[in-house]
């Protein structure tokens, strides 16, 4: 059986705190066993992640975020449902996961019913090889945490 | 409600977005008409400083993660970069595998770009509700059958970049003198097969684009309207017959009257492009050094000139596959040439991948792209090379200078938007000064001002990620000391409120 919960890690090693979702996904491949849970990474954005969306039931998201409304190291955890739809873009930079489901919905391809966004506030992440906030990198445990419970409330059994 | 005495400030700010993304600022005079009109990008910081003491040969590797959308082009650049600093000629295979697999990534990007992106402003309509202006309402238009075809033509050719050079973040294709990994007979026939389609796909493509776009006259008088029309230089790849190629010839420069006024080597490209510093943006303007940089000015005595699909067709004598020449042909035949008008980009984008997938036809059907021979060791010891394409948004440069043991002791990227960056700059303005006043900033507007930078699709800040998607955008009316005087709020619903 293929594992029903899949974890996507977005970031980008290379640029500061955007590593945060890759080194997530290293972490969770290690904490969870892979008929659980299917973990993959990616360094793409928008319409590039819609294989990533398709043919699971549950969706882990894990990326950084700027909403410069809150500290650095702030994790917010998202259904998809309460985020606001998307309206348009201007650029293939900012299409975005949420359109590429929207999409991958309209077609009426198998998508994934339940997603879950994890961000985590990130301080830099425009610069070439710069280092984690320690704030960000901080986080880290509190992401695991996060997806340890999302992923024991989708087998309540287990 | 500000007096009319105030000086304020307009800002298109998608706040709530990461960084790497564009804002406009429009500043009103104190008849609340357009005064100025800015658009900025936050640019990624450190990559000459991380490159530094680098192997050479990771470079590919290193800057095909730079972008999140166009990972393949950077790492083509690169790799012919390598070559440069390698003092190598890539090995016949070698080379025709690496424009079979470009061809086959524009031929990817071209058609998301214009179904997906293109495909709300002129599919779906740019009067269309805000809240229809998405990638469902192109479905709605064309048809989830159409859509489907657009993601299964997408797939096909994605898969089959993979299946020669790997994962387009981690690729394992590009080495000074060839590529890391020859084509089988059995892999030759896969790219054929698609190929075949994808020429089919991008000729019904073109009959979209006739049946929604050109058999409509609001939208050609829209793309022929001034508000969209910049005379500006325009630069572009082509090859021994000046015909259009986005993997490898001179860059050639042609003045707003089409003439021609520069064909060079691109590892000359210091001598003809120059960069301008503004205070107000992190952005580098390109400028022809020839003509020097007169500020955001049009017309032959100004050096700013343009990139990416209108600009390629504007250089270019013509076509070099038989399908795209006949499209190109119409298209002359409607517009004229050189073509001025910036959201004739979407059109000359749709021949463009008319001819990627010809191109990808002609190679995948030529033998030798299954020849073991893929590679010609490099020998000299290497001292510094520049790469150059036709990325999908424009001329991509990549530049390093080495020591001899091969580590890197300076590099210099110009991305595709950095050569577009003042012409942006100028349609921006132009649309804000021709559409908004302070008595007309309302949703239906500001997506026109928006438009005016959509036709080129610039890249904001390579490699960010584009969560939270896309949310709502605020405009906030500032005074001239910052204060926020009012704002409006144009929700992803499409419902506009004001605070």
């Amino acid at each position: 059986m293929p594992a029903t919960i899949r974890l996507l890690g977005l970031g980008n090693e290379i640029l500061g705190d955007d590593a945060l979702g890759i080194l997530i996904a290293r972490q969770a491949e290690e904490s969870f066993p892979p008929e659980e849970v299917e973990v993959v990474s990616s360094s793409e954005s928008g319409l590039h992640l819609l294989d990533h969306v398709l043919d699971v039931e549950r969706l882990i998201v894990v990326d950084t975020i700027q909403t410069r409304g809150a500290e650095p190291g702030t994790v917010y955890v998202v259904k998809e449902e309460d985020v606001p739809v998307p309206a348009g873009a201007d650029s293939l930079h900012r299409i975005g996961l949420f359109d590429t489901l929207a999409l991958a919905r309209g077609l009426g391809l198998r998508t994934a019913e339940d997603v879950t966004v994890i961000a985590v506030e990130a301080a830099d992440c425009l610069t070439v090889g710069g280092e984690m906030h320690p704030a960000v990198k901080a986080a880290v445990p509190r992401v695991m945490g996060a997806i340890g419970e999302l992923v024991a409330a989708a087998n309540p059994s287990a | 409600m500000p007096t009319e005495t105030v000086k304020r400030r307009i800002t298109i700010d998608p706040v709530t977005r990461l960084e790497g993304h564009g804002k406009i600022d429009i500043i009103l005079d104190e008849k609340g008409q357009v005064d100025k009109a800015y658009f900025q990008v936050p640019e990624l910081r450190g990559f000459e400083k991380f490159a530094q003491g680098r192997q050479v040969e990771d470079m590919p590797q290193i800057t095909s993660r730079i972008c999140g959308v166009c990972p393949t082009a950077h790492h083509m650049a690169s790799t012919k970069a390598l070559d440069a600093v390698y003092q190598v000629t890539p090995a016949p295979a070698g080379r025709k595998i690496r424009e079979l697999v470009y061809s086959t990534f524009m031929a990817e990007d071209h058609t998301l770009h214009f179904y997906f992106l293109g495909g709300p402003d002129f599919v779906v309509g740019p009067g269309a509700p805000k809240a229809e202006r998405n990638v469902l309402g192109v479905i709605g238009k064309v048809g989830v059958e159409t859509g489907k075809a657009v993601i299964s033509m997408r797939r096909k050719l994605r898969e089959l970049v993979a299946l020669a050079a790997g994962k387009p973040v981690h690729p394992v294709f590009g080495l000074p003198g060839g590529v890391a990994r020859r084509l089988t007979e059995e892999d030759r026939g896969k790219f054929r097969a698609v190929a075949a389609e994808a020429v089919d796909f991008a000729g019904f493509t073109l009959d979209i684009f006739h049946k929604v776009v050109l058999e409509n006259s609001d939208y050609v008088d829209l793309i022929k309207s001034d508000i969209f029309t910049h005379r500006t230089h325009y630069m572009g790849m082509v090859d021994e017959k000046n015909r259009v190629n986005f993997y490898d010839g001179m860059l050639r420069v042609v003045t707003p009257d089409g003439a021609e006024r520069a064909k060079f080597d691109p590892a000359k490209y210091l001598d003809y492009v120059g960069e301008h510093v503004e205070p107000w943006s992190y952005m580098k303007f390109c400028y022809l050094k020839q003509q020097g940089w007169k500020g955001f000015t049009e017309g032959a005595d100004s050096g700013i000139y343009s990139v990416a699909p209108l600009a390629r067709l504007n250089v270019a004598d013509g076509m070099a596959t038989p399908l795209a020449q006949a499209a190109y042909e119409e298209y002359v035949k409607v517009l004229g040439k050189p073509v001025h008008h910036t959201l004739a980009n979407h059109w000359a984008r749709v021949i463009e991948l008319l001819y990627a997938a010809e191109r990808m036809k002609e190679l995948a059907e030529d033998p030798e792209v299954a020849d073991p021979n893929v590679r010609t060791i490099p020998t000299a010891t290497p001292a510094e090379g520049v790469g150059v394409v036709e990325a999908p948004r424009g001329t991509l440069f990549h530049h390093y200078k080495t020591d001899d043991r091969g580590i890197v002791e300076k590099a210099n990227l110009i991305v595709a938007t950095q050569n577009n960056a003042a012409r942006i700059s100028m349609s921006v303005e132009k649309a804000a000064k021709g559409l908004v006043s302070a008595a007309r900033c309302d949703d239906g507007v500001l997506n026109m001002v928006e438009m005016a930078f959509r036709a080129y699709d610039p890249c904001l800040g390579c490699a960010t990620h584009s969560l939270p998607g896309s949310m709502p955008l605020l405009v906030t009316v500032r005074d001239r000391r910052g204060e926020t005087v009012s704002t409006l709020r144009r929700d992803s619903d499409g419902a506009v409120s004001r605070g």
